[in-house]
């Protein structure tokens, strides 16, 4: 899979700029900040000074908010994106409605509450991060996630991220069926997307804390459609008629 | 001297481009075809058709291009014939549940493939066929699960496989590779 960069100069650029080390200077500059995040249902809510705002859209982490203020701003974390900083990046605090800073622990079971899937959906999106991939939200393609090999002004995403599970947390419903199949495939293909399914195996140590994400297991798979009808080397053989095809099919099959 | 009872697809073939007149009516043989393991038969046939139509070289997997002189053993049936000639496979089966044998081992599984499939191009040799551009499974009930295609992986090497699903009367093919994201910098 090749990315498809966006106009001249932004695959150098790219190059010029790692993602590791944009989200490295990210982690730094929010540590020597203590910048505490607040929950707010299913977001975390931080308020940044331009140098951080820089990082967070460099990095494509979290959505600007639009406020009056002029020296700050205020950025909106998914709850992915939110868990990553405190969870595997330690560099980021969150506070919960009693002014108190909440642990890992404390925070894994506020996001669980809200998000039933959320420990095989964070797996997917810290294992894809790790490998210093850009993830955002894939609602509008219907799928969990779409990932980028950089920020999304230099390169289009290449994968549409559908989130599966298997063993004893199988609370993802996805891709049962060949209808769904179908459908998701279309889609990908229509928005120029590859699917990228990710299969998370809990190897049955459950969900109780952060902790358990270590054992997890994840698998990648591609399903793309094949059509026959482009995929011929080329148009010289001969197109075989239906009564050559029935004898044929008697005579050896 | 003999009596040579012919395949059940030989009988369908008949019907199909001839309309002969023979002992199974069509109703019957369509009630044979259907029942049981061999149900499959219409989906095997219009995968078949459509990737034959389009120029494809196809090959049932497991079985051999060329059987020139050879007797193939199938249950208590015995085969015998050359790919080369154009004549029917004829057997000598003692009564038609021989036959009905014969179609159960092409029933469609989510684990035995059903075709080897060849790019449409003149290079293509029965005598020496070489691997088939992709191996074909028939799916009908729902998608392979990721253990079922980790294990075809292991199976098939270096050979790609592909899965149909066919549903209406159309045919779909769907690729499930295992692959691995690379770390960026």
């Amino acid at each position: 899979m090749k990315p498809r960069w966006k106009g001249k100069g932004s695959q150098a650029k790219a190059n010029a700029d790692p993602m590791s080390k944009i989200v490295s200077q990210l982690q730094s500059s929010l540590i020597q900040s203590e910048t505490r995040g607040l929950l707010s249902s299913c977001s975390v809510l931080v308020e940044v000074d331009a140098e951080l705002a820089d990082l967070l859209n460099r990095s494509c982490f979290g959505r600007p908010r639009i406020t009056a203020q002029e020296d700050k701003q205020w950025f909106q974390l998914d709850m992915e994106e939110a868990f990553y900083l405190c969870f595997s990046l330690k560099c980021l605090k969150v506070i919960g409605e009693n002014g108190y800073i909440k642990s890992n622990e404390e925070l894994w079971d506020y996001l669980k509450s809200k998000k039933p899937v959320f420990p095989v959906s964070y797996k997917v999106y810290s294992h894809l991060r790790h490998k210093n991939w850009v993830v955002r939200s894939g609602l509008q393609y219907g799928v969990d996630f779409v990932a980028y090999c950089h920020h999304p002004a230099l390169v289009h995403s290449e994968y549409a991220v559908l989130v599966l599970s298997e063993g004893d947390n199988d609370l993802n419903g996805r891709l049962r069926v060949w209808s769904d199949v179908h459908c998701t495939v279309r889609l990908c293909g229509s928005v120029a997307k590859t699917l990228l399914t990710v299969i998370v195996n809990s190897n049955n140590q459950g969900a109780n804390s952060p902790s358990c994400l270590e054992h997890y297991t994840v698998e990648e798979q591609t399903i793309t459609r094949w059509n026959p009808e482009r995929s011929r080397e080329d148009q010289t053989g001969p197109k075989n008629g239906t009564k050559k095809i029935v004898k044929d099919w008697c005579n050896h099959i | 001297m003999a009596t040579h009872i012919a395949p059940l697809r030989k009988l369908w073939a008949l019907h199909v481009l001839d309309g002969n007149d023979i002992h199974l009516s069509l109703k019957e043989l369509y009630e044979k075809l259907s029942n049981g393991k061999s149900g499959c038969y219409w989906e095997l046939f219009e995968v078949y058709k459509h990737l034959r139509s389009l120029g494809y070289v196809v090959g049932r997997h497991g079985i051999p291009w060329s059987v020139k002189g050879q007797h193939i053993k199938s249950g208590t049936c015995s085969l015998e014939g050359s790919q080369e000639s154009n004549e029917m496979l004829e057997m000598e089966p003692k009564d038609e549940n021989s036959v009905i044998e014969l179609f159960n081992n092409m029933q469609i599984t989510d684990v035995s493939p059903a075709f080897n499939v060849y790019l449409p191009n003149s290079k293509f040799r029965k005598s020496s066929p070489g691997d088939p551009s992709f191996v074909l499974y028939i799916s009908r009930c729902s998608p392979p699960s990721r253990v079922e295609i980790e294990a075809l992986e292991r199976k098939h090497g270096a050979i790609p496989f592909k899965f149909c699903h066919v549903e209406n009367g159309r045919v779909s093919f769907f690729s499930f590779a295992k692959t691995e994201l690379p770390v960026l910098s």
